[in-house]
């Protein structure tokens, strides 16, 4: 009963309950597709993260900091059997060293690091670098990524000095050749990064069976003279970062969900105002105030229901095309995050059903809250149309 | 007839070889460690004072510091920067392998070892490892006499110099040295590969309490394009007596 008289009461409202339903419909839109984007681009930047870098976690010597370059030449340590027995696609060795760069003769200070080149774990454009022996003669042959290359306007031939410290502390330079300027999709491993071949720079800084690091693809227990560092650590400035992004984006979605309320609120509020008589009417031929409540609620529910309905029939084929073409982020090149490529989102199902939730619920509060003083309203005030001033 | 002959030949390359200058100091060069241990001697005293210029041109700007050092041995050493104002206060304590640095904007003294000695000093074309290169050659590296050569019209004597310890910073050098008042006017610093990286040149020697003394060094970094550092020494004393407090980390404030 209390349904059919609010399904009439809303059908009659028209335009205005349209516009409502609309706003709020765009509104789930924009919230789902926000979640969405946010989810691709945290997805795809983690996965880009541990495709070229990070893999499983590293095995590394312990007290190693990548943000210590000062100290990288003192923690290497030789390859344990147990890491050594693994499958060429479970590990990558790396050797990190600082060196000096001297692209025009000039300075340039980089991190050299040394890669096996058997390993598959790591998707790096390193494939040219499988083509030369493992010894070197006049020219070493190196490989850096498109960032480092502009930076340093350095391009696939050009030949200039590279000076390192050997194992012991004497200074020794060679002129590299530059084989190849890959794509590196993390700028981590790309700007200022030079790469070669691990036997190559072993060579260099007479560091036989050393690395920095063991790139794992899965943990495989304590070794001894190795500690093991897993993603969520070696990640953990990116992590807090998307941790600041999901913050923003609850901001966001906080402005939103207010607008939508105020405009459920404000419809509301008029319905009353103008539905005064009508109130009163009911009022006096016996109805109990709770039900008009109810039934006003019901309007308010009603909008909610028929924005998520909108919300389906415009929002779906929209998802479905941009889940084709993707978002270009190629503009974030020049940032530090691991991300370039067009960027896809990530639909969360459960998200998507909780977020609706709390859409409906807010919804549902925004219609009841306004039209819970008609309890205290005085019918013969309503009938006149000045209950509400 | 034959014994006569072989009697004139002899006295002939006998006169030939006695009286060609070059061959003599040839034969008197032979001990090239010796060379170097006498340059060494000329250039080290146990105290020495000096107050002068590093002039920095990196192709761009030139920049001029003014400092006062005072050195003793070969382990401690004290430097102090008067100007540009920039760089005024600036102090330099070397003890030992250690070299602590003091900057009054911070107020705070910093320690400079292991690898940070190996970046640049200040811009210039010398690391802090350069600075305070503590060893004589005679000490750290065997000579080889390689050749005589001609370097502004005086006749040096050419030395490779190889390193007796696989951590020395430079494993090769050479060395050109004056054999007859045994002074060092160039000097080429090489990579463990062979690929020369800097080169030394010392200028304007002159007499300073008895000792040969060069009043400039010039500094090349042979990897970087048009730059040099210049290391101009006004006024410079040796044997000084030097207080105790100028090798103390105390002396390391405002």
């Amino acid at each position: 009963m209390n349904w059919s008289i609010a399904k009439k009461n809303f059908s009659r409202q028209g335009l205005r309950a349209s516009l409502n339903v609309l706003v709020t419909a765009l509104s789930i839109i924009a919230l789902i597709f926000m979640l969405s984007l946010l989810n691709g681009f945290q997805a795809q930047a983690t996965r880009n993260v541990i495709n070229t870098d990070i893999g499983g976690g590293h095995y590394r010597a312990p007290g190693f900091d990548i943000l210590s370059p000062s100290k990288w030449e003192d923690y290497t340590v030789k390859v344990p059997d147990t890491l050594l027995r693994l499958h060429n696609k479970d590990k990558a060795e790396v050797l990190v060293v600082q060196g000096q760069l001297y692209p025009n003769r000039r300075l340039y200070p980089v991190q050299i690091r040394g890669i096996s080149m058997e390993q598959s774990l790591l998707q790096l454009p390193l494939d040219n670098l499988k083509t030369f022996s493992a010894n070197f003669d006049d020219l070493i042959p190196v490989v850096v990524g498109a960032k480092m290359a502009k930076k340093a306007h350095l391009h696939k031939g050009d030949t200039l000095t590279l000076k390192w410290r050997d194992r012991s502390g004497a200074v020794d330079a060679k002129d590299i050749i530059i084989i190849d300027v890959g794509d590196i999709l993390n700028p981590r491993v790309d700007e200022g990064v030079v790469w070669l071949r691990l036997d190559h720079l072993r060579l260099m800084t007479d560091r036989k069976n050393e690395v920095s690091w063991v790139a794992v693809k899965h943990y495989i227990g304590l070794i001894s003279e190795f500690e093991f560092q897993p993603v969520e650590f070696l990640m953990s400035d990116l992590l807090a970062l998307w941790r600041q992004d999901r913050m923003n984006s609850k901001i966001l979605w906080a402005i939103l969900m207010t607008l939508v309320c105020i405009s459920v609120f404000n419809t509301q509020m008029l319905n009353i105002f103008k539905r005064q008589k009508e109130i009163g009417t009911l009022m006096a031929l016996g109805m109990d105030s709770q039900r008009i409540v109810r039934i006003f609620t019901l309007e308010g529910c009603l909008a909610a229901i028929w924005a998520l309905v909108v919300a389906l029939l415009l929002g779906l084929p929209f998802f479905i095309w941009f889940q084709g073409v993707g978002f270009d982020v190629s503009h974030l090149s020049e940032s530090t995050l691991p991300i370039r490529e067009t960027i896809y989102p990530d639909y969360q199902p459960m998200e998507i059903i909780y977020s609706l939730i709390i859409v409906f619920i807010l919804i549902v509060a925004s219609s009841w809250f306004p039209v819970k003083k008609i309890t205290r309203l005085d019918p013969t005030m309503a009938l006149r149309g000045r209950a509400i001033k | 007839m034959g014994i006569i002959y072989k009697i004139v030949i002899f006295i002939f390359l006998f006169f030939c070889l006695t009286s060609n200058p070059a061959l003599i100091l040839a034969a008197e060069i032979i001990d090239a460690q010796k060379l170097l241990k006498q340059v060494d001697d000329n250039l080290w005293s146990n105290t020495k004072f000096i107050s002068g210029r590093l002039i920095i041109d990196n192709g761009r700007k030139e920049r001029t510091l003014t400092q006062d050092s005072w050195m003793e041995g070969i382990e401690r050493s004290y430097t102090e920067y008067k100007s540009p104002a920039r760089e005024k206060g600036t102090k330099m304590l070397k003890t030992r392998k250690k070299l602590w640095m003091y900057t009054p904007r911070t107020d705070r003294k910093i320690l400079i070892a292991g690898h940070l000695l190996r970046q640049s000093l200040m811009g210039s074309d010398l690391s802090y490892e350069d600075m305070m290169e503590d060893h004589k050659l005679s000490k750290s590296y065997t000579a080889t006499f390689e050749n005589f050569t001609n370097i502004e019209d005086i006749k040096c004597a050419v030395l490779n110099l190889t390193a007796l310890d696989k951590k020395t910073t430079y494993q090769t050098r050479k060395a050109w040295i004056n054999p007859e008042n045994k002074t060092i006017l160039k000097e080429e610093r090489f990579a463990k590969s062979g690929k020369l990286l800097k080169r030394v040149l010392f200028k304007d020697y002159e007499i300073i309490s008895g000792r040969n003394f060069p009043r400039t060094m010039i500094f090349k970094d042979l990897l970087k394009e048009n730059t040099k550092t210049t290391y101009k020494f006004d006024e410079i004393k040796f044997d000084i007596e030097i207080p105790n407090r100028y090798f103390s980390l105390s002396i390391l404030k405002k």
